[in-house]
């Protein structure tokens, strides 16, 4: 009797556990962990912070020897002895560095004659390659470096959109995302290059 | 065969559930742009369902929801901000694929809530280097009111009641639960799967069914909030505010339901979609290079079991490769097959 009973109340219990149940266990449990996982790895934008964690020093670069798309090897001393500075831009040819190349083209470098622009294309493998995709979107007036080995890449930490800006001292005065042009207008200005 | 009958009102009213589909992150011709979704409607128009980019919707009556999709999207050029069409680059190869993991519960009569969690792979060969990686996307939470007591399906219009449309207000947000340029330990833009900030969408859905066709209209408003800013890709820079452009995302839709004999019912729609972004802000100055636009058209298909538990779907959003279509943008085609478990 009491087996029986027993017996009859796992099978109630059992029958609650519909398909829908499980599948409620089994949604739950991926979406608890993903969303566990997801807290860890997001952090810094789940809980956004504006403590400034640079360090002081600034970066000193090496010298570097790169190819452009028209095959002319330039050199960053070289470009320093007749530049006040050098802007690298990062482009893999996307909408965004389209726009960022549209804007430094129409409304920085004409300001800053005394600046050596050059877009570092490191996605395309090969210098006729490059050359296509800047012939393409419509830059073949920019100097682009066909970064084939991503050497540039490697040497400034960069990715798509870095801007980095190198004084005649070869310091690194800026090395970060472009956004809206205005950090690099303000180092740009610090060094009285226009 | 195919034959299209009359139902009884009770059984079509089980027909109204209608996920709209994950939404879509086009990302750059990489991952950068992850996270500025496009609707893809995953399921088509049925009665009485409604959705928008952000979230599923629960069938009236219904309790639970349970969906999961797949996104296969792939890239072919972008538009330049003049709205020109522009190639990718010879030789590339760029895929972004999304698992998503979708919840719905009902906590009240006219009440829903909702939640959808991707997961994110990128796949991104170019001529000169290729990246793989995977992680989260954006995680969005809806809360959806139903304006309506009733089912407003009908199969015939008798009365001037037999008009009134299905209309869903809701709001959701947007968790920046993905990696993005700003999270720890994100190295590139290939390794992007989501926008790094938090957004609140205001939606609106209006819907109407007259057997067998369905009219749908869908509308979303939605702000992202300002963040501050301390490092980009692991390196720390010299903190600043940043707040992406508002949102706006318009659709209209067509679509047709069969039905088989057996109660099964097959739904195909056809949708055009509009998205917009605006400029942003950047320590409160206007950041006019994050505008964007994209304009899409989308062929749905949804299969639906006899119980009405089941429902298989599959989309086809196609960006248009032509000039004028969008702007600052990703051209993509984006294939979604998924499937949605009912629990009433």
């Amino acid at each position: 009797m009491l087996f029986d009973n027993l017996l009859r109340r796992k099978n109630r219990k059992s029958a609650r556990y519909t398909s829908g149940s499980r599948m409620y266990k089994i949604f739950t449990l991926i979406t608890a962990t993903l969303l566990a996982l997801s807290l860890q790895g997001c952090k810094e934008d789940l809980f956004p912070s504006d403590k400034d964690n640079r360090t002081e020093t600034i970066i000193t670069t090496v010298d570097f020897v790169a190819t452009t798309t028209l095959d002319e090897v330039i050199d960053l001393d070289a470009l320093l002895a007749e530049y006040d500075a050098v802007v690298l831009y990062y482009t893999m040819w996307c909408p965004l560095c389209d726009t960022h190349m549209s804007y430094i083209t129409s409304a920085i470098m004409p300001n800053y004659p005394q600046t050596a622009f050059l877009m570092v294309d490191y996605v395309s493998g090969s210098v006729s390659q490059s050359r296509r995709s800047q012939v393409e979107n419509g830059y073949q007036a920019l100097t682009v470096i066909a970064d084939s080995d991503q050497s540039l890449l490697d040497q400034f930490h960069a990715t798509m959109a870095t801007t980095v800006v190198i004084s005649q001292d070869k310091l690194v005065l800026l090395n970060e995302d472009f956004k809206n042009g205005a950090r690099l207008i303000d180092t740009l200005n610090t060094l009285g290059s226009q | 065969m195919i034959t299209l009958r009359p139902k009884s009102r009770s059984k079509l009213f089980d027909l109204n559930l209608k996920p709209i589909g994950p939404f879509l992150a086009a990302t750059i011709a990489s991952a950068a742009f992850t996270g500025m979704f496009v609707a893809t409607p995953a399921l088509a128009a049925s009665c009485c369902g409604g959705g928008s980019a952000t979230t599923l919707i629960l069938p009236k009556g219904a309790r639970h929801l349970y969906d999961f999709s797949i996104d296969i999207e792939s890239y072919d050029g972008f538009w330049n901000q003049d709205g020109e069409q522009v190639n990718d680059p010879a030789g590339s190869d760029l895929s972004q694929y999304r698992m998503n993991f979708g919840y719905a519960y009902r906590f009240a009569d006219n009440w829903q809530f909702s939640a959808i969690l991707p997961l994110v792979k990128n796949d991104n060969v170019y001529p000169g280097i290729s990246a793989q990686n995977t992680a989260l996307g954006d995680t969005t939470l809806s809360v959806w009111y139903e304006t309506f007591d009733q089912i407003t399906c009908v199969w015939q219009v008798n009365t001037f009641a037999d008009l009134r449309p299905a209309i869903y207000i809701g709001s959701s947000i947007l968790l920046p639960t993905g990696k993005s340029a700003y999270s720890d330990g994100v190295d590139n833009s290939f390794e992007v799967t989501g926008r790094g900030l938090y957004r609140w969408d205001a939606n609106l859905i209006v819907e109407k069914t007259i057997y067998p066709v369905t009219l749908n209209a869908q509308g979303s408003y939605g702000a992202y909030l300002e963040r501050p800013v301390n490092q980009e890709f692991d390196n720390a820079v010299e903190p600043y505010d940043k707040k992406l452009g508002d949102r706006r995302y318009l659709s209209a839709s067509v679509a047709y339901t069969y039905f088989f004999e057996d109660v099964d019912a097959l739904t195909v729609s056809a949708a055009i979609a509009d998205l917009r972004e605006g400029a942003g802000k950047i320590n409160g100055q206007s950041d006019p290079l994050t505008e964007m636009k994209k304009s899409s058209v989308s062929l749905s298909t949804t299969y639906e079991s006899e119980d009405k538990s089941w429902l298989l779907k599959g989309s086809w959003s196609h960006a248009i490769s032509k000039d004028d279509w969008g702007q600052s943008f990703p051209i993509t085609d984006i294939f979604t097959i998924g499937v949605s478990y009912v629990v009433r």
